[in-house]
């Protein structure tokens, strides 16, 4: 917590100190290298029962304290190595992006990047961070733990469903027995390994991917000898409303489980991505929505068992408007659902694999300079499931960046 | 943040204001003029990229012409007030930079902020007494803006923090950008005494204080040293 009362302590600082703060990327002579940060401190009340907003980052999405530094060197004008290293509430510090990007021909809108890449699916995914989101909390897909582990597997559906609405420490009989969080449907702050091509026009935006973990499941070191083939289609008009469609398929379970728990033939162990998003910019709104079908391949041998993958569904549209120069509101709708299946809990019922949610936020902003912004607002969660189903949290957050 | 340099030059700027409902000693409009160079630092590439590190690939834009500097009368006398060219001017955006740079123009003139990009824009200021923000339009879209408060207006782009351009606004006409060799004129400014000063983006150059004959063309120069 100690972190989050420093960076909120920048608040008792006078406009007029704050405003001594640099406010462009600090680059050297020849300006081929330069190093951009960013610092984000966001409380909130404390959530040890729901974990509504707990990330795969093992922290409260609501009450942490982030610096990011973001580094690229420019050697030739068409090569450039571009690195993030990350250190957070609980003090890890963490490379989160390495990677190199390469434009073959200087007057093609072609470029290739390899390394520690961002992720290509989705439009939420390359704008996690406190600048680029309007409001403070990360939308459920790509922030809520689902009850699914990479490294431990139930042995029947019932381990499953015990576990609805525990995505902070899942538990299952087939691998790690130590506790861990569970899995977002795409993973915000981590990203995957590969090699990735974008292409770009004035109205259409290709991009593709090779990488070695799942959407759900980035990864650095190879965990399954899998690998994850994902893509992004993107149509712009003037009119200032750009549509995408996006798609992934990759390993989301580590080897070492599997090799536990041998896979009957024509049993899926990927996990799919499917996603549409939309924008809509104008004047001082921006609008955007996104949904995405995802569906998890689990092998569950032991009666009582199913066939058919774990599916779930997510969406969310946000607007933000900004007036008086320095005042933005901003609101978000959200769901997350998941599709049923029959154990012998719940009477045999057909039931979600786990609890679906809800969530409105709203937040309104106010800029005390160009690079430094002060939000608060209030999140409200509903969960069909776990002891707390009703949550409500107000929230505040400082950013600073240059 | 440049407030520290902001502060005083727009105290010069409003000072001019005050100064001008001083009575003047002379009656009749007799003048000189002030010519010059303003000798630069070599600029440096402040215009950098923020690290794209969640962009998919390069994007690229024109480099900056810092090199120009507005050297201006700090106080100017009443009847430099009675009749301000307050026009409509141009501030391009194209290649994902501002153009000009730099812009000087007089309190009550409306500047045009055209997108010849093809990608949206946001063209905007926090400056106190002329913030604004234009929201997000589209190429071929123009908004525009009118200033009445003399002071330093930084201009970016909310959407490329890459983009930056300058507008200072002056209560009187007396002010002059240099040009590509860093040479200045100042025509038809009433005799008497004044403080000329220099605003550059590269640094700061010591006030000079000069007296103006009537029908007399002064030379003055000025060194910018970095800050």
């Amino acid at each position: 917590m100690r972190p989050v009362l420093a960076m909120f302590a920048l608040l008792l600082l006078p406009a007029s100190a704050a405003a001594q703060l640099p406010d462009h990327p600090i680059s050297n002579a020849d300006g081929t290298a330069t190093l951009g940060a960013e610092v984000s401190g966001s409380v909130s009340r404390r959530d040890n029962v729901a974990f509504f907003n707990y990330t795969d980052y093992d922290n409260n999405a609501l009450r942490m304290a982030r610096l990011r530094l973001t580094g690229e060197w420019r050697p030739h004008p068409q090569l450039s190595f571009l690195s993030e290293v990350r250190a957070g509430t609980n003090a890890n510090v963490e490379v989160a992006a390495l990677f190199a990007r390469w434009r073959p021909v200087a007057r093609w809108n072609f470029d290739v990047q390899a390394g520690r890449v961002p992720p290509v699916i989705g439009e939420f995914s390359r704008r996690a961070y406190g600048r680029d989101n309007p409001l403070v909390g990360i939308p459920l897909a790509y922030q809520y733990l689902t009850s699914l582990r990479p490294d431990a597997l139930p042995a029947t559906v019932d381990d499953l469903l015990r576990m609805r609405a525990r995505g902070w420490r899942p538990s299952y009989p087939i691998g790690a027995d130590t506790e861990a969080p569970g899995l977002a449907l795409v993973s915000a702050f981590h990203w995957d390994t590969g090699i990735e091509a974008h292409w770009a026009s004035d109205h259409l935006d290709l991009a593709a991917a090779i990488t070695r973990g799942a959407p759900a499941r980035p990864v650095v070191k190879e965990t399954n000898r899998g690998l994850q083939w994902s893509g992004r289609a993107a149509v712009m008009l003037s009119a200032g409303f750009t549509a995408g469609i996006s798609g992934a398929r990759g390993q989301w379970i580590d080897r070492s489980v599997l090799d536990l728990k041998p896979v009957a033939a024509g049993v899926s162990t990927t996990q799919t991505f499917v996603g549409m998003d939309a924008a809509f910019e104008r004047g001082h709104w921006i609008i955007r929505a996104e949904f995405m079908h995802v569906t998890f391949g689990l092998p569950v041998a032991n009666a009582p068992t199913f066939t058919t993958p774990l599916a779930s569904n997510a969406g969310f549209i946000e607007g933000r408007y900004r007036f008086l120069s320095r005042w933005q509101l901003a609101a978000r709708a959200e769901r997350l659902t998941f599709s049923d299946v029959r154990g012998t809990l719940f009477g045999g019922a057909a039931t979600p694999w786990d609890a679906p949610v809800r969530r409105l936020e709203g937040t309104a902003g106010f800029r005390l300079a160009r690079t430094i912004e002060l939000r608060g607002g209030y999140q409200y969660n509903w969960r069909d499931g776990g002891r707390i189903r009703r949550l409500g949290v107000p929230t505040l957050q400082f950013l600073y960046w240059f | 943040m440049r407030r520290g340099l902001i502060v005083p030059v727009l105290a010069c700027l409003a000072a001019a204001t005050a100064l001008a409902a001083t009575p003047y000693a002379r009656a009749d409009f007799k003048a000189g003029n002030v010519r010059g160079h303003v000798q630069q630092p070599a600029a440096t590439p402040r215009d950098a990229h923020r690290p794209s590190v969640t962009g998919l690939g390069q994007t690229a834009h024109a480099p900056i012409d810092r090199s120009h500097a507005v050297v201006y009368i700090d106080a100017a006398p009443r009847q430099a007030f009675d009749a301000l060219p307050a026009g409509r001017v141009r501030l391009d955006q194209r290649n994902q930079t501002f153009e000009p740079h730099l812009l000087a123009i007089t309190v009550g003139t409306t500047v045009d902020f055209p997108n010849d990009d093809p990608i949206f824009h946001n063209v905007m200021s926090l400056a106190r007494g002329n913030a604004f923000d234009l929201g997000r339009y589209p190429r071929g879209r123009s908004r525009s803006v009118r200033f009445d408060t003399p002071g330093i207006v930084p201009v970016v782009c909310d959407i490329h923090a890459h983009m930056s351009a300058y507008i200072l606004v002056f209560s009187h006409p007396f002010f002059a950008i240099t040009d590509d060799e860093g040479r200045f004129a100042i025509p038809n400014i009433p005799a008497g005494t004044y403080t000329l000063k220099v605003w550059s983006e590269l640094g700061s150059a010591d006030a000079k204080r000069i007296t103006i004959a009537d029908g007399t063309t002064l030379d003055v120069d000025f060194e910018v040293s970095q800050r």
